[in-house]
């Protein structure tokens, strides 16, 4: 399959931040995937497959979170990283 | 449960072990085997071989085991305790010890392979915190 890339954007739940726990769940969804995965907020870009990264986004609750993938498996990734940040829980 | 990597954590201090291995573990999940092994024999600071191996037995499920230390002599320690050991099942890495600990229990928790799981906590180094 060609490469592709696409990107979404999703907002954080109120009240949720990418901290502990849900940046693991996160994470452990981006890791399902071939593709390279980002998540920028803030103004700044982290891997999305990358605990530490993730964590140093400092994105709290409601914040929008631009998710974008480049691989075989692009959309799947897309569709399922935005699932995992609509339905993260504190 | 599970053919999760495993994960030690080698400390000088029980409690900085244990507290870390708390951590990790929540981060992470509880599927992840991270186990603490600090203090010398006697409850002081210190670390023993004895715990070490202890530890390593009990964090290993088959898929190898990542070890992170503290400071100087518990990486001797570890180092002694490998010594000879060179399939690479078990695997002492260089990292920061909390972000170390936390990127490897989350890469295993994801059902990453030995190799990943080492090389996320070693790239901790590279990290910013904010």
């Amino acid at each position: 399959m060609v490469p592709v890339s696409s990107e979404t954007t999703v907002a954080l739940p109120a009240g949720v931040a990418l901290h502990a726990r849900p940046a693991a769940s996160f994470v452990k969804t981006a890791l399902r995937f071939r593709s390279q995965l980002t998540v920028a907020a803030n103004g700044k870009a982290a891997n999305a497959k990358s605990i530490l990264a993730v964590l140093a986004l400092g994105a709290t609750g409601g914040t929008a979170l631009r998710l974008s993938a480049e691989g075989d498996d692009a959309s799947d990734a897309l569709q399922a990283l935005a699932g995992c940040v609509s339905g993260l829980i504190e | 449960m599970s053919n999760l990597v495993g994960i030690v954590l080698v400390s000088h201090s029980h409690e900085l072990a244990h507290g870390l291995a708390d951590l990790a573990s929540q981060v992470a999940g509880a599927e992840v085997r991270v186990e603490p092994a600090g203090g010398g024999p006697d409850g002081s600071l210190g670390t023993s071989g004895d715990a070490v191996r202890e530890a390593i037995a009990r964090a290993d499920s088959g898929q190898g085991v990542v070890v992170l230390a503290d400071l100087g002599s518990s990486i001797l320690t570890v180092r002694h305790l490998l010594e000879g050991k060179t399939n690479g099942h078990i695997r002492l890495v260089d990292a920061p010890f909390v972000e170390g600990a936390v990127a490897a229990a989350v890469m295993s928790s994801a059902g990453q392979s030995l190799e990943d799981v080492a090389k996320a906590a070693e790239e901790a180094r590279g990290a910013s915190k904010f």
